[in-house]
């Protein structure tokens, strides 16, 4: 039985429909990642995924559960964590307390164990303990990234939601994120990846989706997506192809 | 008339600790919901007439009269919100605001339908009067006035900066969204919100019975107060909403004894226009949600 | 397609007599009844203490319904108003025309003074300080005993000689009314009170459109005094008495309450509303004390159940279906004054923009330039920046350094209206579309940019109509915009844009949301609007897009430029296809 298992997504705005039956799985322990150009569903496939979308339509099931129609703080305590588009970092609390909050859907975690978390969490992240009492909203990009990660993990999820980790990133810091990203996985957590940047995503990830308009255009491992045309033409149009 | 001075700050500062409490539940809502609610100064009238009832109709000891309402309002809070912003939580501010307006009118009218018009007096909160320290008469009751206030102010620091809970409020107040996402409850946070606003006003309500009469129109008073004071001192900034409570309190007394006493509800409205047109965004600084 | 009847409805729309006619006729219908009404005190009192009341909640249709800002005062201006008719006839034997003038200027001063105050900050400010006005005007009215002649009030106030038998001021009144509403219907569908409306409906967008905010604002709070003002001094000649307690804080909430429950959206909902609320308490009698609290209780139900009051409800259910556009109704005009230059001067020049954010460095030093006539494109992976330049240029945020030129000016520091009236115009890339309005109207409001060839009201709805023919939904004119679907409504959101007539057309992710069909479309209007010689700055994701309409790319990424040239140049740049696909060099 798959992780993840969805068949048929639908998803819908006031403005119309975005996703037209979409089918995708996650086995435990992958990492998989749904590519695509802007506009594509990607983050629409994710916001369905956390119940964050009121017009959804198929079957979403996570460890033989279903989770359509479920609203987010049902899902995060599921099991499933996820980290959005632009970080969401709480500016005005300050990192050990963004980091502190993602463990809000363990209740009957006691003020200790949690406070013990949250040091190992710093232990992970060097540049979040430098940082630990600044504001979220003070802190750069990259930090507001790892930052983000660190509280997603906080919920000590199944499966993680990434939403565009690299999204305006500098080369470096990207590096750094994937290496985390590759790390979370050895740890035992299963990631679900939406990047625009396909070259790291795919270096991770031992599956990939491409998605155009809300279909899936292609699907397979990583080495057969990136020597797809049609995968760079997603991408950058009919001129390298 | 200089002689009299520290009497009237002390008077001014007693009295600008009643509108600072109310002010700070009103500056709550805001930062929790974003729900400006012009009734805020209804939960003190309520708050008062529930005491009245409580002491004056059914018997019950002083402070446990006192400690009843406070708990009484805690939970209309959570009705006025069920009521008056629930059902209009995805549509306009604008919606909510005339909701809060309606609300405001609808309060008070109800108890003047069932109460009556004629004020009604609540003895103090000590026998004593007061006592005499140099020139200064120490009234008793706008002395726990400020001693409950600033006990108000410590609790609601430690509440918001040293627990969980004042976390997950403000992770609620910054983006909801993601607070949910997380797995924190907001509706139950605007529920906490509005519950301790709620009681913040009864507080400010129980607090100046004594003090003023209890009147069915002491509601509108007080929440005009507490508007005024939160612009004064920045709109939806906390120390903003305290100070400029203070300062509209002072005004007031001082405007009273050297000025014009009829005048007397005009000067913080004066205060409040100068601010307006000198710096609008009040003395603190506006609440502006920091782009990430 | 639908076989609905061509109306000449646009046609009637750009005239100047619209609506007189049936003015007329209520004029005449409004002296009959003055002239039949029965000759009871009280019905008559009844009577014209509704029909003043009504032209002061006319006012606030304007600032609640037409602007949307909340103003708790508006017994309190009906109350000045009716103070200075009676001081100044009574006490220093004015004329009651003259002081009736000065009522309504004293009180559009008030007005002015209040929202100049106010208005430059949120909505809510305006509801606090006319609260607080409200509060000083009473204590002034009671306190100063020597003017306004203190609890006891004004007495003796006289009616005009030639209206003074009851009959003929009710009349007088009336046909008040009906110019009242009248003015305040014609507001709705005018320049001004389009301006009103966007404002309500979509400040930002209302902004690059070229309205000023601020100065709507105040202006038609400004109006609602005025009118308050009318009604208060009307009242004044009709009772010949005022006291403090009839203008208080309660009253101003009995006032938004008929408005609020006629319906704020319409002057004739504000009749309607009045005349209920005054009518019917002399039904519930009962309700004595509580009727106040009834009407607190209504505010709320109103809101949630019923938010467009009883008018709005009722014109929804059984108004009149939209017409259609006549055909040929109206000439459509050249949407395009652009002279074809082959010179390729600059348009807009961006030199060294900063935009920090906290800790992030969303704009990091850009420069480049837009030509005249090009297709520029602005591309660049998410976060790169590319919404935050527009944001930037089209001044919505404030630069943290650097500069803009659009032509010869110097766009720095100047607001967003400023800079639409200097020759640009945008959309948005989630749809700032005027949802309370119909998709003329919306295309309109564009078509009247401060700095516009189109000035007269014919021009304006012949330039709105020739910008709907060239997006292709000039059949769709006359629906409300929210019922069109999304790809249509962009289509909308350009249309405005193009009647302004712009030298700079700025488009924010134009084919975000639409589906590949309809992409194909916009791909097609874009190139046809490049035929046109129209110099056009699109940010866009679609490379399928980019590709057919532009000419030349500038690529954003991490706030910075990377690559400023052709399109086949920059998409065959390695840092380009590294920045996309993460490749660290090209494959």
């Amino acid at each position: 039985m798959s992780l993840l298992a969805i068949e048929g997504l639908h998803a819908r705005y006031n403005a119309g429909e975005v996703l037209h039956g979409l089918d995708i799985t996650v086995e435990e322990g992958e990492i998989v990642a749904l590519l695509g150009a802007n506009g594509a569903g990607k983050t629409t496939t994710l916001r369905a995924i956390s119940g964050l979308l009121s017009h959804v339509s198929g079957k979403i099931d996570f460890a033989g559960e279903t989770m359509l129609g479920k609203g987010p703080g049902a899902i995060v305590r599921a099991g499933i964590a996820h980290v959005p588009e632009g970080r969401r970092v709480f500016p005005g609390l300050t990192v050990r307390e963004n980091i502190l909050l993602g463990a809000s859907n363990r209740p009957t975690l006691k003020r200790a164990a949690r406070e013990q978390e949250m040091e190992a969490m710093l232990e992970h992240f060097p540049d979040l303990r430098r940082m630990q009492n600044a504001l979220g909203w003070t802190l750069s990009g990259g930090q507001q990234q790892m930052l983000a990660l660190a509280r997603g993990l906080m919920a000590t999820p199944k499966l993680l939601l990434l939403d565009e980790p690299s999204l305006g990133l500098a080369p470096l810091i990207v590096q750094q994120v994937f290496r985390i990203i590759a790390e979370i996985r050895k740890r035992g957590t299963t990631v679900l990846l939406v990047e625009q940047n396909a070259h790291m995503a795919l270096s991770v990830a031992d599956r990939g989706y491409v998605l155009e308009t809300g279909r899936i255009l292609v699907s397979g491992k990583p080495d057969a997506l990136w020597n797809d045309p049609k995968v760079r033409a997603a991408y950058l149009g009919g001129v390298e192809a | 008339m200089l002689a009299i001075l520290p009497q009237l700050i002390y008077t001014g500062l007693g009295i600008g600790a009643i509108y600072a409490l109310c002010s700070l539940g009103f500056v709550l809502l805001i930062r929790a919901a974003n729900v400006v609610n012009f009734a805020q100064g209804q939960f003190s009238m309520l708050g008062a007439y529930i005491m009245l009832v409580l002491l004056v109709g059914v018997g019950v000891p002083y402070w446990a009269a006192f400690l009843l309402a406070v708990i009484l309002m805690a939970g209309f809070g959570v009705v006025f919100a069920g009521a008056v912003y629930w059902p209009l939580r995805h549509r306009s501010q604008l919606a909510v605001i005339i909701s809060t307006i309606g609300a405001s009118i609808l309060l008070p009218n109800v108890v003047l339908a069932t109460y009556g018009p004629s004020p009604a007096t609540v003895p103090g909160l000590f026998a004593n009067p007061g006592f005499m320290v140099g020139p200064i008469f120490v009234d008793t009751q706008y002395l726990s006035v400020m001693v409950i206030t600033v006990a108000m102010v410590v609790l609601q620091y430690v509440i918001f900066e040293k627990t969980l809970l004042g976390k997950k409020l403000q992770a609620t107040s910054q983006d909801k969204e993601m607070a949910s996402m997380l797995g924190i409850s907001v509706a139950a946070m605007v529920l906490i919100t509005f519950a301790y606003s709620a009681i913040l006003g009864a507080l400010a309500g129980v607090l100046v019975a004594p003090i003023l009469f209890v009147s069915v129109g002491m509601g509108g008073t007080l929440a005009l107060k507490a508007f005024a004071a939160n612009i004064i001192g920045g709109y939806g900034n906390i120390p903003g909403a305290i100070l400029g409570g203070l300062i509209i309190g002072l005004a007031e007394t001082l405007g009273a004894a050297y000025i014009s006493t009829p005048y007397k509800d005009a000067f913080g409205f004066l205060i409040l226009l100068l601010v307006l047109l000198v710096r609008p965004r009040g003395l603190f600084g506006e609440l502006i949600a920091e782009k990430a | 397609m639908r076989a609905s009847p061509a109306r000449p409805v646009l046609l009637q729309a750009a005239l100047w007599w619209r609506g007189l006619p049936a003015t007329a006729l209520a004029l005449i219908g409004a002296c009959i009844l003055a002239a039949i009404a029965p000759d009871q005190n009280y019905y008559l009192n009844v009577v014209m203490q509704a029909v003043t009341y009504a032209i002061g909640v006319a006012g606030l249709v304007v600032v609640l319904g037409y602007c949307g800002q909340i103003s708790l005062t508006q017994a309190g201006f009906f109350g000045m108003g009716a103070y200075v008719l009676a001081i100044l006839t009574v006490h220093q034997g004015v004329p009651f025309f003259l002081a009736a003038l000065a009522a309504m200027a004293i009180c559009g001063l008030f007005g002015l003074l209040l929202g100049f105050a106010s208005l430059r900050l949120g909505g809510h400010y305006l509801a606090m300080v006319t609260i607080s006005f409200q509060v000083i005007l009473t204590l002034v009215l009671t306190n100063w005993i020597g003017l306004t002649g203190g609890p006891d009030g004004v007495s003796g106030i006289p009616r005009p000689a030639l209206l003074a038998g009851t009959h003929l001021y009710l009349g007088f009144c009336l046909v008040m009314l009906v110019l009242t509403v009248f003015y305040t219907w014609r507001l709705k569908t005018g320049r001004l009170g389009r301006a009103m409306q966007a404002v309500r409906d979509n400040e930002l967008a209302a902004g690059t459109c070229g309205i000023n905010i601020f100065r709507t604002k105040v202006i038609s709070f400004g109006i609602s005094a005025v009118l308050g003002g009318l009604g208060g001094a009307l009242f004044a000649g009709a009772f010949s008495y005022v006291s403090p307690d009839q203008f208080t804080f309660d009253e101003s909430i009995v006032m938004l309450t008929m408005a609020l429950l006629g319906g704020v959206q319409s002057p004739f909902g504000a009749v309607l509303g009045t005349f209920t609320l005054i009518i019917l308490p002399e039904w519930l009698r009962f309700l004595k004390q509580a009727y106040l609290a009834v009407y607190g209780a209504a505010v709320i139900l109103i809101m949630i159940f019923m938010p467009e009051g009883v008018w709005g409800w009722a014109s929804v259910r059984f108004g009149r279906m939209p017409g259609t556009p006549g055909e040929g109704a109206v000439a459509p005009l050249p949407l395009f004054a652009v002279q074809q230059s082959e010179d390729a001067a600059p348009v807009l020049q961006v030199t060294d923009l900063a935009m920090h954010f906290g800790g992030v460095k969303a704009l990091d030093g850009v420069s480049f330039t837009v030509r005249r006539g090009a297709a520029h494109a602005l591309i660049g992976p998410n976060g790169s920046g590319k919404t935050t330049f527009l944001n930037v240029i089209s001044g919505l945020y404030r630069a943290t350094s650097g500069s803009v030129r659009l032509g010869n000016a110097t766009l720095d520091g100047l607001a967003a209206h400023e800079r639409t009236r200097l020759g640009m115009t945008r959309t948005y890339q989630n749809i700032r579309v005027f949802r309370g309005m119909s998709v003329l109207e919306n295309v309109m409001i564009g078509a009247e940019r401060p700095g516009n060839d189109a000035r007269t009201a014919p021009e304006v709805m012949a330039r709105a109509l020739a910008a709907l023919d060239f997006v292709g939904l000039r059949a769709e004119a006359m629906q409300p915009v929210g019922a069109l679907p999304y790809g249509h409504q962009r289509y909308v959101e350009i249309a405005r844009a193009l009647a302004g007539s712009p030298d700079l057309l700025l488009l924010d992710e134009p084919a975000a949301g639409l589906n590949s069909t309809e992409k194909q479309e916009l791909s097609q209007l874009l190139c046809r609007l490049k035929g046109h010689g129209l110099t056009i700055l699109v940010i866009e994701h679609d490379m399928k897009l980019i590709e057919a309409v532009a000419d030349h790319i500038t690529v954003l990424n991490f706030g910075k430029c990377i690559a400023d040239d052709t399109p086949r140049a920059v998409l065959s740049h390695p840092d380009v296809i590294a920045a996309y696909l993460g490749e660290p060099q090209a494959a």
